[in-house]
C-alpha cells in the first residue's frame, strides 16, 4: 500500500508542469474536470491569467466560473497572445476543479471555438 | 474484487467533491497536465508581404504556431512560437518553417519571397546571425555573457558531490532544526505571495532571465518579479554593514573565464530549498559559459546559524537566441487561495 502511494505521488508529480508560481494542491488534479461556457472577460496578467466563464449547471441556471491559467511567460511559449480568448468565445476547459467546491479551476488544456487545443 | 487502483481513484473521486452532472468529464486518475502534455504542434500562419520585390527592397516575414517545443526558420534559425521579421534578401529565398511538438508531432511550411532578377539561392544577409559560433568576448578580453536564457535545470539532489568536494545538499547545524521549513496543508509555497525569492533561489523559478554585461558592472534581471541586480565588477568592496535586503549585496569579480558574485547583506525573509536562513547568509556565486548555448551557474551557500557547512547548488541554462529580452513580470492578479481548498 505504501509502495503503491508513493508510486502513485510520485507518477502525479511527474505529471505536474514547471511549478511556476504556487502549488496546485487546493485543486482536484487527480480527479479532472471537463466544463463548457461562454467567456465573459479575460484577464491577461501575472501572475496567473484568468477566464471568467458562465457556465449552464444542470438545472439551467448560470454559474460564473474562475479558471486559472498558466503565467504569462508559460502561455506565450504554448503560442497565446492577449486575444487567443475573447469575451463570447464558448470554450471548454480541462483542469481540476478547487476541493472546495467553488466554481473555481485550474485549466491545464482548452478548446476553443474552432476545435483547437491548446495548452492553458 | 476491489483492485488497488480502483479503490484509489474511488476515494480520489469522493475527495473531489463530486462532479459536474451537466458536463462531460475526462477519465478519473489522469493528470490534466498529462493529457495537456500530449497536444499535437501546429502552425496556424506562416506568410510573407509582399511576395515579389525588387533588389534593395524589404518584406515583412510572419508566423504563429501553438503547442511548440522547438520552433525554428531555415535559414534563420530558431525562433519564437510567434513574431515578426523585417527581412531584406537580396536573391529569390525559400524560408522554412518547422515545428516539434509533444507525441513526435511536427509540421513545416515554406513561403517564397521572388527577388526580381535573381535566381533562387541564400541571401548572405540571412545567414544564422542570432547564434556565435563560439563564446564572444568583450573589449576586455572576458566572456560575454549577455544573453537571454531559458528554464534551469538541476539544483535538487543531483549526483553525489566528487570526494573531498562540498555537500550538494543542505545539513543542518545541531540545535538549527527550528530552521526547516513545515508547511500547512494549506499552504501553497513560497513563491505564491509574490515575495522576492532571493538569491539563489531567483535561479530556480520557471521564469527566463538576462544578462547584460558592460565594461564594470553586470546586470543579471529575472523574468520573475521583475528582480534584478546590478553588480559592480570594478573590484570595489562590499560597503560596511549593508541594510538587509531580498536580493542582498553584491559584488563581483573575474577568476578566468569565471564570473565569481560574493554577496552579503540578505534579510533573512527568504527559503533556500526548504530551509530559512538569517541574516548571515553568505552566498558565492560562479558562473561561466562554457560554451555559446550554455550557462553554468553555481552557488555556495553559508549560514553559520543554519547549516553544519557551506553546500553548493548547480544548475545550467539554456541560451534562448530566439528573444532579445525578458518580459515584465508585475504580480498584480495574485489570490488568496486558502479559501478554494474547502474543510
Amino acid at each position: 500500500m505504501k509502495r503503491y502511494l508513493f508510486l502513485l505521488a510520485l507518477l502525479m508529480s511527474l505529471a505536474a508542469p514547471l511549478s511556476a508560481h504556487h502549488s496546485t494542491a487546493m485543486y482536484e488534479m487527480a480527479n479532472p474536470t471537463t466544463i463548457s461556457g461562454t467567456v465573459k472577460r479575460f484577464e491577461w496578467t501575472n501572475p496567473h491569467a484568468f477566464i471568467y466563464l458562465d457556465v449552464k449547471d444542470e438545472k439551467g441556471n448560470v454559474v460564473e466560473w474562475e479558471i486559472e491559467l498558466m503565467s504569462l511567460n508559460h502561455l506565450r511559449s504554448y503560442g497565446w497572445i492577449r486575444t487567443t480568448v475573447k469575451p463570447g468565445d464558448q470554450i471548454t476547459c480541462t483542469g481540476g476543479r478547487a476541493k472546495s467546491g467553488a466554481p473555481s479551476m485550474i485549466s491545464a488544456l482548452l478548446k476553443l471555438p474552432d476545435g483547437r487545443e491548446l495548452k492553458s | 474484487m476491489i483492485t488497488m487502483k480502483t479503490y484509489l481513484l474511488g476515494v480520489l473521486c469522493v475527495l473531489s467533491g463530486g462532479a459536474l452532472s451537466a458536463q462531460q468529464q475526462p477519465p478519473a486518475g489522469e493528470s490534466p497536465y498529462r493529457i495537456a502534455g500530449r497536444l499535437p504542434v501546429r502552425i496556424m500562419d506562416f506568410k510573407v508581404e509582399p511576395a515579389t520585390i525588387d533588389a534593395g527592397q524589404s518584406v515583412t516575414l510572419s508566423w504563429a504556431t501553438e503547442n511548440p517545443t522547438s520552433v525554428t526558420i531555415d535559414p534563420l534559425g530558431r525562433v519564437a512560437p510567434r513574431g515578426q521579421q523585417k527581412l531584406t534578401p537580396s536573391v529569390t529565398t525559400t524560408y522554412t518553417l518547422s515545428v516539434t511538438g509533444a507525441s513526435n508531432s511536427s509540421d513545416k511550411r515554406t513561403v517564397t519571397v521572388v527577388v526580381k532578377g535573381t535566381k533562387p539561392g541564400a541571401s548572405p544577409a540571412d545567414a544564422n546571425s542570432r547564434v556565435p559560433k563560439a563564446v564572444p568576448r568583450t573589449a576586455d578580453g572576458h566572456p560575454d555573457l549577455s544573453g537571454v536564457y531559458g528554464y534551469g535545470a538541476g539544483g535538487r539532489g543531483g549526483p553525489p558531490p566528487a570526494p573531498g568536494a562540498l555537500p550538494t545538499t543542505p545539513v543542518l547545524k545541531p540545535g538549527a532544526e527550528k530552521f526547516k521549513v513545515a508547511r500547512a496543508a494549506d499552504d501553497t509555497g513560497q513563491y505564491s505571495t509574490c515575495m522576492p525569492p532571493g538569491i539563489p533561489q531567483s535561479f530556480s523559478v520557471p521564469y527566463y532571465i538576462q544578462i547584460v554585461q558592460a565594461p564594470k558592472h553586470i546586470v543579471i534581471a529575472h523574468e520573475y518579479l521583475n528582480l534584478h541586480r546590478i553588480i559592480p565588477t570594478d573590484g570595489r568592496s562590499h560597503p560596511p554593514d549593508p541594510d538587509p535586503s531580498w536580493m542582498g549585496n553584491a559584488v563581483g569579480r573575474w577568476e578566468g573565464d569565471t564570473l565569481v558574485i560574493d554577496s552579503i547583506g540578505y534579510n533573512d525573509k527568504t527559503e533556500i530549498n526548504g530551509y530559512r536562513h538569517t541574516e548571515s547568509l553568505h552566498v558565492v556565486e560562479r558562473i561561466s559559459r562554457p560554451e555559446v548555448n550554455t550557462l553554468q551557474y553555481e552557488a555556495t551557500i553559508e549560514d553559520p546559524n543554519v547549516f553544519a557547512g557551506p553546500w553548493v547548488m548547480k544548475r545550467t541554462f539554456p541560451l534562448l537566441p530566439e528573444y532579445d529580452s525578458i518580459n515584465e513580470f508585475v504580480c498584480e492578479n495574485n489570490r488568496d487561495y486558502k479559501p478554494l481548498f474547502g474543510k
